[in-house]
């Protein structure tokens, strides 16, 4: 009886499984926003682990369709990166 | 009265003498026009992202004080004039968060945890 229960545990668990097409989707397609969540690391042009991370590899500005951040706080970083990359530290 | 924080990239070939000597110079400036030093900061010799007038590296110096126009006037003649010093870039607040250091070494972390 126990086996059965864990093999159930774990196909509710993934809602990937579900493989129907006429049943609803319960996963999210669309990540919240990482920089406006509670305890947010502060975006700042001091902060230059936060930055990089917002950066491609040509040191392009990510668009927020891709990493996901709020239009407001894309605002922000866009300024941010522009003053830390006055001062060459990205 | 406003806050600001400045920061200025002195080049990399200075000795340490001057290097402290170009600190105390803009400290004095600030407080001798209106402002009132809060905290200064010496992230000290950074590498560069990319090259600027064909050096790799410099000296950062970082301030936070409280002044006015005028004192941000005086270290803009100042700066503009100064040989020895590449980039700076001043910032406007309205609080300065002075207990955050981003460019702390990580000796000196460790010892304050000791």
């Amino acid at each position: 009886m126990k086996r059965r229960n864990n093999k159930k545990n774990k196909r509710s668990a993934n809602p990937l499984n579900k493989l129907s097409l006429f049943q609803k989707n319960d996963n999210k397609f669309f990540k919240s926003c990482p920089l406006s969540v509670k305890d947010a690391p502060i975006i700042d042009y001091k902060n230059i682990k936060l930055l990089k991370r917002y950066l491609s590899d040509t040191d392009k500005i990510l668009p927020s369709r891709i990493t996901s951040i709020s239009q407001n706080k894309q605002r922000k970083l866009t300024k941010e990166i522009k003053k830390a990359k006055i001062l060459a530290l990205i | 009265m406003s806050f600001y924080e400045h920061t200025f990239v002195a080049k990399q070939d200075l000795s340490t003498i001057e290097v402290d000597d170009l600190e105390t110079k803009y400290n004095d400036l600030i407080n001798s026009t209106d402002g009132k030093v809060v905290k200064i900061e010496k992230w000290g010799l950074l590498s560069f992202a990319k090259k600027i007038n064909n050096y790799n590296r410099g000296f950062y110096i970082h301030y936070k004080f409280e002044g006015n126009s005028k004192t941000i006037g005086e270290i803009k003649k100042k700066t503009n004039l100064d040989n020895s010093i590449i980039r700076h870039l001043t910032i406007k607040y309205k609080k300065l968060d002075t207990e955050k250091e981003y460019f702390k070494k990580e000796d000196q972390v460790n010892e304050k945890k000791k």
